[in-house]
């Protein structure tokens, strides 16, 4: 009875969460639906006498993959949302008739099917789980197990070809960093040293308010520029700094070239 | 069992072509993380070019002893007749292939960093490459070599990871048109997923109807289970959509075109020769080791995924203006040709055989010529690298009539002209096809050839009865990798067209044995 | 418990799954969407091993190795894509329209690669 229950309230779930990641606008929170899916199938399979696989699917899937997935999408911004808007014609309707053709093909054909109760002998898990899992995994499907790993060695080396880009240049140490640092006050007399925090000496402690010297007026170094231009974008841009931004352009476009505060591009 | 397992046995001698290419490709893998980069390269080919030896020799000793009658490896793999031939093609297509990848930039010189920044220039003027497609290559030719050779789903879906993961990246990595070759890597690797997941479904279904993966073993269910025939149904249904989509026949050809032109061509080598050759073994052995009593089911719906394949293969390739699609499309219509001789399986043993034979024929026929003409379409080039599109190639014949010459005796082997070998291949299929009561299918398939013949013939009047442009693009000369390729496709494609006896009759005893059942 | 329950319930997800890859535009969501039919597959082995009472557990050995290859999988997928992302700035699967069918006819030339997309150019460029 209980794992009637169990099943029925994490079918519900999974389906709902499944439902979920297919429609849900954000990338961020189909990750997480992804997630729900992912335990309450593990969980599921805790109570369908397979502890083991549920120890392997929380570890791999709710652990590494989930955290991967995440982990891109940060990378490639966490609010990358997907418009709904079709871009094919017709195109969303195809899908949900595939799909819905394909749930009804799939349940029908298998309700349909005269699947008995359980069946076999009543031997199972006689060794354990585990045990049994692995004598499987070592004597029958040894060699799939061993291929396995050329799979991994694949993925692996994959990940690094597309990822890693060998150093051709030695790193510059912080004190080569610095020396430039200095060279360049020497010889454009750039500021050498940190940039004025934002939000020093004015009333605003926030990462979009510039900084104001002593005598009142903004600091032009302590403009975040992707601050600002996401700013300009939503069209809360404070006036001064506007202002700032919008001298600087001209200057650029007088000078032909781009002055920029020092910090941005040491740090890139 | 009391908590104690009986050790496994592996034959390694059945197994050791496969062991030897993995290895090498592990050892590929250290060579990469130890040795000094300007060695690597250097290391690299040999090894590759060892190992595909080296199991071509193990493969051939193999064969000498005497064919393997009962599986290997606990059951897990199937070393047969069938297996063994196309062991043997495989590895001969990639040893030419790689001499193909050999070839100076193919490839991208730093995958990380983005096309035409600084970093990419600096790693182009050092002269730096992706020496990991050497190891990358041969894990997917190891994939290649389990894929028809294994005799449970398990064992097969692995072999379809291995053999399609590498492939998916190395798509990936053209130096030139590398947004283009990225997006066809991006587009095999989704829709690569999408079907594995199929094969994957349909594996699930088929346990659930014969409680085993076994291929032997759902095979002795077939008649024994009863009441659960719509899971054998539709779990074989999502198993065949897993294969024909790796051997791209006609609902499931979508990405053949694109990841063909996006591709490195020798990749697109590898992938058009290798890759055909492996899906169709293991096409064949499920069809028939687990599904043979199965046949008055699946036929039908084969009959009608070969004609349609046939035709569009045929039909797309006319409005192609560029060469590679144009080739995929040719493989796509090819493809569609080799499941003719697939349905004409159905029927007694030594009709089987025929079959089998002919199919296995047309394999290495197809897989010798497609690679050579592959290698054609390096060798000529624009200033932005190879010149794919076909209104560039109108005059090649004028410019550099050797190579226009190989490239139209390619393309009329691909029609079946002849004394060529697609003629023979052809011939053999359509024959098997004719025995087995497949006639209409044949009828489909020559008219198809037809229409695709009037495409090939339409280039190669493009080639030598039309002016060149004036800034046409430049036959480079062929490095001496390029050269042995060219030159081995052009010899095998005329030996098979001439004396196809040595090579029918080899596939005619690979075929005798059958797969192990 | 029946055990079409928990095979309807599975074919429930993978038929999701596969709305989601034919609709979804997003690269990442589409895998996503292939996970999720992966872990369709799994449920259904877990499902029809209890079934069988499979005294060696075949399926659930199979949906180890599913696990494990689909890990795999994933992780060289999301390096392409993020490698595709790097480039184009834009993981929408519509928009990797370069290789379409229209595309290549009607184009009078060749597609060319674009050198140096101006800005990242300029970006390295600076000391």
């Amino acid at each position: 009875m209980g794992e009637s229950i169990t099943f029925w309230v994490l079918a519900v779930v999974s389906v709902i969460a499944a439902l979920g990641l297919v429609f849900s606008r954000r990338a961020v929170y189909s990750a997480l639906m992804l997630g729900v899916v992912m335990f309450s199938l593990a969980v599921l399979y805790a109570v369908q006498d397979a502890p083991f696989l549920a120890a392997v699917q929380i570890i791999v899937y709710t652990g590494a993959v989930m955290m991967l997935f995440l982990f891109v999408l940060m990378l490639v911004g966490v609010d990358s949302s997907d418009s709904l808007v079709e871009t094919i014609r017709g195109q969303r309707f195809w899908a949900v008739l595939a799909g819905l053709a394909f749930a009804a093909l799939l349940g029908l054909g298998i309700g349909n099917a005269v699947l008995s109760p359980p069946k076999g002998l009543a031997a199972a898990n006689r060794a354990g789980n585990v045990p049994s899992l692995a004598e499987l995994i070592f004597t029958r499907h040894v060699f799939a197990f061993e291929v396995t790993s050329a799979l991994l060695i694949t993925a692996a080396l994959g990940a690094m070809v597309l990822a890693h880009r060998e150093r051709a240049e030695p790193k510059q140490t912080q004190k080569d960093l610095s020396r430039a640092r200095f060279v360049r006050f020497g010889q454009l007399g750039r500021n050498p040293g940190p940039l004025p925090g934002p939000g020093t000496y004015a009333r605003h402690n926030a990462i979009d308010m510039p900084a104001l010297l002593p005598d009142g007026s903004v600091s032009p170094l302590s403009v975040n520029r992707v601050v600002a231009r996401y700013e300009a974008a939503e069209g809360t841009l404070p006036p001064e700094v506007e202002r700032i931004l919008q001298e600087e352009a001209l200057s650029e476009r007088a000078n032909g070239h781009v002055a920029r505060p020092l910090g941005e591009e040491d740090g890139k | 069992m009391n908590g104690t397992i009986q050790a496994p046995t592996l034959e390694y001698a059945q197994l050791a072509p496969m062991l030897v290419v993995f290895g090498a490709a592990i050892v590929g893998v250290l060579v990469e993380a130890f040795a000094p980069r300007y060695l690597r390269s250097a290391i690299h080919v040999p090894i590759t070019l060892l190992s595909l030896a080296g199991a071509f020799a193990l493969t051939i000793w193999q064969v000498v002893k005497g064919v393997p009658t009962k599986p290997a490896a606990m059951g897990a793999v199937a070393v047969d007749g069938p297996s063994l031939f196309i062991w043997g093609t495989i590895l001969v297509l990639a040893f030419v292939s790689v001499l193909l990848i050999n070839d100076e930039d193919h490839f991208v010189a730093a995958a990380a960093a983005v096309p035409g920044s600084a970093e990419e220039e600096q790693a182009l003027h050092e002269g730096a490459g992706h020496t990991e497609v050497y190891p990358l290559a041969l894990f997917a030719v190891g994939g290649m070599l389990l894929f028809p050779a294994s005799n449970d789903l398990l064992v097969m879906f692995v072999a379809l990871e291995v053999m399609s993961l590498p492939l998916y990246l190395l798509c990936g990595l053209a130096r030139r048109r590398r947004l283009l070759s990225q997006e066809a890597a991006v587009k095999y690797f989704l829709l690569g997923a999408f079907s594995s997941a199929f094969f994957l479904y349909g594996t699930a279904l088929l346990y659930g109807y014969a409680g085993s993966i076994d291929l032997a073993k759902i095979s002795a269910a077939l008649g024994v289970v009863g009441g659960q025939e719509t899971l054998l149904y539709i779990g074989v249904a999502m198993l065949g959509v897993g294969l024909l989509f790796k051997i791209g026949a006609a609902p499931f050809q979508a990405w053949k075109p694109d990841v063909y032109q996006g591709a490195p061509t020798p990749i697109t080598a590898l992938m058009a020769s290798g890759t055909l050759v492996a899906a169709f073994g293991a096409l064949l052995r499920v069809f028939w080791v687990a599904l043979g009593g199965l046949d008055w089911n699946w036929s039908p719906v084969l009959w009608a995924v070969a004609i349609l394949t046939m035709v569009v293969g045929a039909i797309l390739a006319i409005t192609q203006t560029d060469i590679k699609r144009m080739l995929a499309y040719s493989s796509i219509a090819h493809g569609g040709f080799l499941l003719v001789g697939v349905v004409a399986t159905g029927a007694a043993a030594g009709q089987n055989s025929k079959a089998l034979s002919a199919i296995l024929f047309y394999l290495v026929a197809y897989g010798f010529t497609t690679v050579g003409a592959f290698a054609v379409v390096t060798m000529v080039r624009d200033a932005g690298g190879e010149a794919w599109h076909l209104s560039r190639w109108a005059g090649l014949g004028k410019r550099s009539p050797l190579l226009a010459g190989i490239f139209a005796f390619f393309l009329l082997a691909f029609a079946g002209i002849p004394l060529t070998s697609g003629f023979f291949g052809k011939y053999a299929v359509f024959q098997a096809a004719v025995a087995g009561g497949a006639t209409p299918l044949v009828i489909v398939g020559v008219v198809a050839s037809a229409v695709a013949a009037f495409f090939y013939v339409r280039v190669i009047v493009l080639m030598f009865f039309s002016d060149p442009a004036a800034d046409g693009p430049s036959v480079v000369l062929p490095s001496r990798g390029t050269a042995a390729v060219v030159g081995v496709a052009v010899l095998a494609t005329v030996f098979l067209g001439v004396f196809p006896q040595p090579v029918l009759h080899l596939a005619q005893n690979a075929a005798q044995s059958l797969f192990i059942r | 418990m029946h055990i079409v329950y928990p095979v309807v319930v599975s074919a429930l997800l993978f038929s999701i799954g596969v709305y989601g890859v034919l609709a979804r535009r997003n690269a990442i969501l589409v895998l996503m969407s292939v996970e999720l039919m992966l872990n369709a597959v799994n449920l259904n082995l877990v499902a029809f091993d209890v079934w069988l009472r499979d005294r060696l557990h075949g399926g659930q050995v199979l949906t180890l190795f599913v696990i494990v290859i689909a890990a795999a999988e994933i992780g060289l997928g999301l390096a392409i894509v993020l490698a595709v992302y790097r480039n184009r700035q834009s993981i929408d699967v519509d928009r990797l329209r370069d290789l379409s069918e229209t595309g290549a006819s009607e184009e009078a030339g060749p597609p060319e690669e674009p050198v140096g997309v101006g800005e990242d150019a300029d970006r390295e460029a600076r000391p």
